[in-house]
């Protein structure tokens, strides 16, 4: 028998039985540290799953009645997630580091966040709809208290709502599957491979009715307009880390959702994927634009920079022909950005304590490696090469121009032109604006930078030279996504 | 049309115009007993007169093949705990529990109390019968049940969207979780017993961190002081702050 095929469950239990071990008062003295050894061995682990010997449905040795599926799809989100959650832990584990005081409550945090990293490796390796549904439940259900900051109230009424939109978009998800059960023939399945091959490629009402409220559900998960107002507050309130891990890791779970989908159903639906993803995009963009102008908040910033990426990615799943390829690699692209932008944000916020744009400047000098990752990470959300997101950005615009949607280019080139700009606007003078003060911080440390620094590495790998490995998988999920 | 639907849809809208919470919480509780009625009459082979759906008919073909039948029993019977002590008791008395002991003024509005939003409310159960009228052609007890369960459904949303008090947007959230309990007993069959429990595993939790959000609400630190932060100072923009992870 192959051990490897035994890695998968090994991936989800693994965080499981590392929470469990804070039980232990020495462990628990060694919170950060474990938080760290989760996302080591996690990332190992991710990897090696990744390889394509571990691939196929898995769950029969585990008596899990093929409930597990290491496909291409989940493969290249395995070694998206998994390595940003080891970034996020050695950041947080350097943040205890230089500031013993948020020490305490860390076992709660390093507990929550080790089972969130569990149902997100369970939403990516799951075979059935129903299993994917619970793992995104869970992961917001986790996430919701690691969002409260002790003594902040408003970081409690974001996690409310965060935790109320999560609520209601999931529940639409779920009533959306009802729905197509409803609308299958014979005997309705949700094993996603099942119905890869079982799906009717003809209209039914239940089917629409179904995609519609999944593709509403996903969407306000993912932050899309027109429910988008929890994802603001939310990354704006929760602690840097936490934003972290729901801008790249938990949003990309939802998308892998949005993705088993639009490979199932896609075919015989073409019209409603397209005129609801693109609507929804071009109209997160706008509301995004729009705040991003108006907003002084550094980490808002990010966060509607966010919605706007979000937007782009939308208009690439409405596009049922040539986008995919260059939607990959937008997607994760944006996952090292926003980690990179979102954790570096932190760093900015710990020296300066404020997240108005106003009160910060002349970073590259008072916090050099800050000051560098914001920089680079804010040409890589604009889309600049060498980056990822460049390339992706840019086979998107080529597939709605070859599409014949015009009127979608022209909004899109507008508004990310706007984006541009205001993003600009207010960025750059921090980085190399006139100093407000003088400051004596010590030397920021290379473990600091480390995990930013490999982001980075990843975002201009994928922009320059994508390895084979990656680049089969990405064609892989690509084709996938493609209508026939 | 079926009693237990009829009476479930003036549970369902009666609340909604009496303004306290105790009969929100009331009218929760009744939904869930009624809901594990109705779950009764269609797991334990006693369906409704001409109330076809999956369920049964699934139940009914599982007879003979003992191992999933007795599965299918033990799903039946987590369905019916699920929705007559989860929903119908545990989740209307955790709150209720909560907002006992801070003495919560018996005024709620579930609507804010004006003609508009109650007009709302009953065009709302019209445009959820001609919703049922065309997701279900046939008239019958299945296109009654569509019917009550959409306009469950978008009441539960109606509440959401015109509060935005936590405790009437945890009523609204769960009536609209009600409604979706009500449509799964009308569709497909039940999903394997490790799935309905994790099912029911998220319902506890969820109203395990409602019961944690309303008793912060009543704490100095609570919501409504960060509201008050938020509207003086704009956007939440409180952007002066102590250290974080």
């Amino acid at each position: 028998m192959n051990p490897a095929r035994f890695l998968p469950a090994l991936l989800m239990a693994w965080p499981v039985l590392a929470s469990l071990a804070l039980a232990n008062p020495k462990v628990r003295a060694r919170a950060a540290h474990l938080l760290v050894v989760v996302g080591v061995v996690a990332t190992v682990l991710a990897i090696w799953v990744a390889v394509p010997g571990a691939a196929g449905r898995t769950g029969d040795e585990w008596g899990l009645a093929d409930l597990v599926r290491v496909d291409a799809t989940a493969r290249l989100f395995l070694v998206v997630i998994n390595p940003i959650f080891f970034g996020v832990s050695v950041y947080v584990w350097n943040r205890v580091q230089t500031t013993p005081e948020l020490d305490a409550g860390l076992p709660r945090t390093v507990g929550l966040a080790s089972l969130f990293l569990t149902a997100a490796n369970v939403a990516l390796l799951a075979n059935h709809l129903m299993i994917l549904w619970l793992a995104l439940e869970a992961t917001s259900l986790l996430a919701a208290p690691l969002i409260v900051r002790a003594g902040v109230p408003s970081s409690r009424r974001a996690s409310w709502r965060f935790l109320l939109f999560s609520a209601v978009a999931l529940s639409l998800v779920l009533l959306g599957f009802h729905c197509l059960a409803r609308g299958m023939p014979g005997a309705p399945t949700f094993f996603i491979d099942e119905l890869s091959e079982l799906a009717p490629r003809v209209e039914h009402t239940w089917r629409k009715v179904g995609l519609a409220l999944i593709l509403l559900g996903l969407g306000t998960k993912l932050g899309l307009a027109p429910m988008f107002s929890w994802l603001p507050e939310a990354y704006d309130e929760a602690p840097p880390s936490v934003t972290a891990l729901l801008a790249a890791v938990q949003f990309n779970c939802a998308l892998v959702a949005l993705f088993r989908v639009v490979q199932v159903f896609r075919p015989g639906n073409e019209a409603l994927f397209a005129g609801m993803l693109l609507s929804m995009g071009v109209l997160s963009m706008v509301v995004s634009t729009v705040s991003i102008i108006a907003t002084r908040n550094m980490k808002r910033l990010i966060a509607y920079a966010s919605m706007n990426h979000a937007g782009v990615i939308a208009i690439g799943m409405g596009l049922s022909k040539g986008a995919s390829f260059g939607l990959l690699l937008y997607v994760i692209s944006n996952a090292f950005i926003k980690a990179i932008l979102f954790l570096t944000a932190g760093k900015i916020k710990a020296h300066y304590r404020t997240k108005d744009t106003r009160r910060i400047s002349s970073l590259i000098r008072d916090l050099p490696y800050s000051g560098v990752f914001l920089m680079v990470g804010t040409f890589a959300l604009l889309g600049f090469p060498p980056f990822g997101s460049f390339v992706g950005e840019l086979l998107i615009l080529s597939a709605l121009v070859s599409s014949g949607q015009l009127l979608v280019f022209g909004a899109f080139c507008l508004l990310i032109t706007m984006t541009f700009v205001a993003t600009g606007r207010t960025i750059f003078p921090m980085i190399w604006g006139a100093p407000q003060a003088q400051h004596t911080w010590p030397r920021q440390t290379f473990v600091s930078a480390a995990p930013k620094m490999t982001f980075l590495v990843a975002l201009l790998v994928l922009g320059i030279y994508i390895p084979p490995v990656v680049s089969e998988m990405i064609q892989q999920v690509a084709s996938s996504l493609e209508a026939p | 049309m079926s009693p237990l639907l009829i009476a479930l849809l003036g549970v369902m809208l009666v609340p909604l115009f009496v303004a306290t919470w105790r009969t929100s919480l009331l009218g929760l509780a009744c939904q869930g007993l009624l809901l594990a009625w109705l779950a009764y009459d269609v797991l334990m082979f006693k369906p409704l007169a001409g109330l076809e759906v999956w369920m049964f008919k699934t139940l009914a073909r599982l007879e003979t093949m003992p191992d999933l039948a007795t599965a299918s029993q033990a799903g039946a019977w987590l369905t019916l705990f699920d929705l007559a002590v989860i929903r119908g008791l545990v989740a209307p008395a955790a709150l209720y529990a909560v907002l006992r002991a801070r003495a919560q003024p018996s005024r709620d509005d579930v609507l804010p109390p004006n003609l508009l939003t109650w007009t709302l409310a009953l065009g709302i159960v019209l445009v959820a019968f001609t919703v049922s009228e065309s997701l279900v052609a046939a008239a019958g007890q299945q296109q009654t049940l569509v019917f009550v369960a959409v306009a469950g459904l978008l009441l539960g949303f109606l509440v959401l969207s015109t509060q935005s008090s936590p405790l009437s947007q945890m009523i609204g959230l769960l009536r609209i979780e009600n409604a979706i309990a009500l449509f799964e007993l009308g569709g497909e069959p039940e999903p394997a017993l490790g799935i309905q429990l994790a099912q029911v595993a998220v319902v506890v939790a969820t109203i395990a961190l409602f019961r944690w959000y309303l008793k912060s609400v009543s704490s100095a630190s609570g919501i409504s002081a960060a509201e008050a932060v938020a509207d003086g100072a704009g956007a939440g923009d409180a952007l002066v702050e102590g250290p974080t992870l």
